[in-house]
């Protein structure tokens, strides 16, 4: 992938993984997790709102780390 | 003489060796500067933290130190997700969020959007209208219950002066439809000033350029508005949505004086059923495995609140 | 809308000017009401603070004031009878109810409790978050941004999920219910802010100052001390004030973890009660009495308010 435009990005970091891209989805993932947390419909949703909400912070945190 | 001599022995010795001569080094220096910070949250948060985190695995009960203490794993959290009565406290707690929020953010906007007109004594009124998020949540929240009382009180008066409604039927407080707004009512007078200020902030961030650009283009006053106004000032009216997503998802004081979780449960907002667990029902397993989740929560959101203050200290 | 009679083309016109001003001076009456209500009830007498329809106008009282720093029993007319002629003013409104005065109200040492506990945690709060935000702002700190985040992110956690470990915590050092303790948390919740705000601060003042400093001949700790707080002491006096009005005001973590002798205000001023329910004049009086000391900082502050409400990232 870096091939494509070998002049603009320096780094061997796959693009899919970069910053940005990385850390607007795990913003939606802590986004839905509080709408499952609290949404009024389904009993299940709620029960697997935390391991969402869980899942999207550990990722946020772990992608702010890749380069930009 | 001696300064003379310090001053030519720093022009001569190359920068870092230089830093090094004249007493403790930057590095050592910058950790001397950071550590009691550090160490003062790790001792008052970040510990407590873990030692929740161990808890929230047990049954311990604070008001039993004595008892055996028994491992439960994830039990804890598997009762509260799959609790009716919890779910119904996050559900309660989104009406309360998402009401405040919203009140506050299209009352905030429109204020700062008048302010930004500069008129004669703006700076004066501004303040004015800033006072009431300055002050204590609890202690005003508190005579909050005196204006609300049916007959006495002023807001019932003033209701039931502009709607014709006998002021004993304004039960705000009792009322199990009441209630709720009773408390966003207060939330939305105390906290509006508060997204008022950060609206303004983004209104004035930008450059009146724009405004001419568009001008020259003839584009119309609402067109300016939804094209440039708005998505210009987006990134600060999202900050102020953040931060009071956070606060009000967490609140406490004020719910817990002016109705307590009452009437019944119909304010019983997360804090409070947290509140009710560990500190009356002194369940501090269970508990704690509750104070974790929304520990979480707020975490998550606390990590977009930063990189939406990164996004508008660009500006 | 013609706009060719301002004098920039974007200016807002005369009349849309005076609509804004009329709009945004009546929400600030409006929202000034309950707090000139607040100070209205605390002149009041009790009777007039419960009268239908609400009073505007009434023969101001300092009852209040007087049921706020005593407490007070009942007692027969004939017994009030045999006691000599009032010592002052408090003594003789409390006579006409039938009561006498039993003694001071917990109100002042609460008071007392409720600045000792500000002060301490604000001067704490401050010196930490002076130094560190030096630290972070002139030296290169490996994870500077994480540990920037991890000591905002104490900030942001729910009081109440704090308050159980610190709760059992405190018990176990016999700090619970002590002004050591409560200054340590409040420490603890406002270095956050401290070091947020006067990073922004520093970070502000030239490097230039410093440099040219150590070239005098100053270490790197001579110059902080000469060049960088003389010149912070702006921002240093803001991030106090701040620090100071929230432990001020902070309610939660006092009313779970305090109960006697260590209780600050805000849990305290709820639970004034007279006869038959919540005296308002009294609770009126204690709350003027606590908020004026806000209304003065936040005037003063209020050119410094959006820093402090978003940690110094806008500036304006």
């Amino acid at each position: 992938m870096t091939l494509t435009s070998p002049q603009k990005r320096k780094s061997r970091w796959p693009v899919w993984a970069r910053r940005g891209l990385m850390e607007n989805i795990a913003t939606v993932l802590i986004a839905l997790g509080f709408l499952m947390l609290f949404q009024p419909f389904a009993l299940s949703l709620y029960t697997y709102s935390f391991i969402t909400m869980l899942a999207g912070t550990v990722m946020f945190i772990i992608v702010s780390k890749f380069p930009e | 003489m001696l300064n003379r001599t310090a001053e030519n022995v720093a022009r001569a010795t190359p920068e870092p060796l230089a830093r090094k001569v004249r007493g403790i080094s930057d590095k050592g220096l910058a950790w001397l500067f950071i550590s009691p910070t550090i160490l003062l949250l790790l001792a008052i948060n970040i510990f407590p933290l873990f030692w929740a985190i161990y808890l929230s695995f047990t049954n311990f009960r604070a008001n039993r130190p004595n008892e055996v203490v028994k491992n439960l794993g994830f039990a804890n959290y598997q009762r509260i997700l799959a609790d009716k009565d919890i779910w119904i406290a996050m559900q309660t707690t989104a009406h309360f969020v998402f009401w405040t929020i919203l009140l506050q953010t299209l009352i905030g906007f429109t204020l700062a959007w008048l302010i930004d007109r500069k008129f004669r004594g703006h700076a004066f009124w501004t303040t004015l209208i800033l006072v009431p998020m300055m002050l204590s949540p609890a202690v005003v929240g508190n005579f909050w219950r005196f204006l609300y009382e049916p007959q006495i009180g002023l807001f019932a008066y003033a209701i039931s002066f502009v709607t014709g409604i006998p002021p004993t039927n304004i039960q705000m407080l009792s009322n199990v439809s009441l209630a709720p707004w009773s408390i966003i009512i207060v939330d939305t007078w105390m906290w509006t000033p508060y997204v008022m200020l950060i609206c303004l902030a983004g209104l004035r961030s930008i450059p009146e350029y724009i405004y001419e650009a568009a001008e020259v283009d003839r584009a119309s006053n609402w067109r300016q508005f939804w094209s440039i106004t708005l998505p210009m000032a987006l990134p600060f009216i999202m900050l102020a949505v953040l931060f009071r997503g956070i606060e009000n998802f967490k609140m406490f004081d004020m719910v817990n004086l002016l109705t307590g979780g009452g009437p019944g449960s119909t304010t019983e907002v997360a804090s409070i059923t947290l509140k009710r667990q560990a500190f009356e029902s002194w369940r501090t397993g269970y508990s704690s495995a509750f104070a974790i989740i929304l520990f979480v929560a707020v975490f998550g959101l606390a990590n977009i609140y930063v990189k939406a203050l990164n996004k508008v200290k660009q500006r | 809308m013609s706009l060719t009679t301002a004098h920039s083309v974007v200016a807002p016109s005369a009349n849309s000017k005076r609509i804004a001003g009329a709009i945004i001076i009546a929400y600030a009456l409006i929202s000034i009401v309950p707090l000139l209500w607040i100070f209205a009830t605390s002149f009041k007498t009790p009777p007039d603070s419960i009268a239908y329809p609400p009073k505007l106008l009434f023969q101001p009282s300092l009852e209040g004031y007087c049921n706020l720093f005593t407490t007070r029993t009942r007692q027969t007319p004939e017994y009030i009878n045999s006691l000599g002629p009032a010592t002052d003013f408090c003594d003789e409104t409390t006579r006409k109810r039938n009561m006498v005065i039993a003694g001071p109200s917990n109100f002042l040492p609460r008071f007392v409790n409720s600045l000792i506990i500000a002060f301490g945690s604000t001067f704490c709060a401050v010196f930490l978050g002076t130094l560190s935000a030096y630290g972070f702002s002139r030296f290169k700190v490996p994870l500077a941004d994480d540990l920037l985040f991890f000591i905002l992110s104490t900030r942001m956690m729910p009081p109440i999920a704090v308050a159980i470990p610190i709760y059992l915590m405190y018990r176990e050092l016999g700090l619970s219910d002590t002004a050591l303790g409560m200054i340590l948390l409040y420490t603890a919740v406002n270095v956050s802010l401290a070091v947020w705000l006067l990073k922004g601060f520093i970070d502000e003042i030239p490097r230039e100052y410093e440099e040219a400093a150590m070239i005098d001949g100053y270490t790197r700790l001579q110059a902080f001390w000469r060049t960088v707080l003389p010149q912070a002491t702006t921002g240093i006096a803001a991030t106090a004030i701040f620090c100071l009005i929230f432990a001020w005001n902070e309610y939660a973590f006092a009313a779970l973890l305090t109960s006697g002798t260590a209780q600050t205000a805000p849990p305290f001023i709820p639970t004034i009660i007279g006869e038959g329910g919540q005296d308002w004049p009294a609770v009126a009086a204690g709350t003027t009495i606590f908020l004026v000391p806000i209304l003065v900082f936040t005037i003063l502050l209020r050119k410094q308010l959006l820093r402090g409400i978003t940690f110094g990232a806008v500036r304006k």
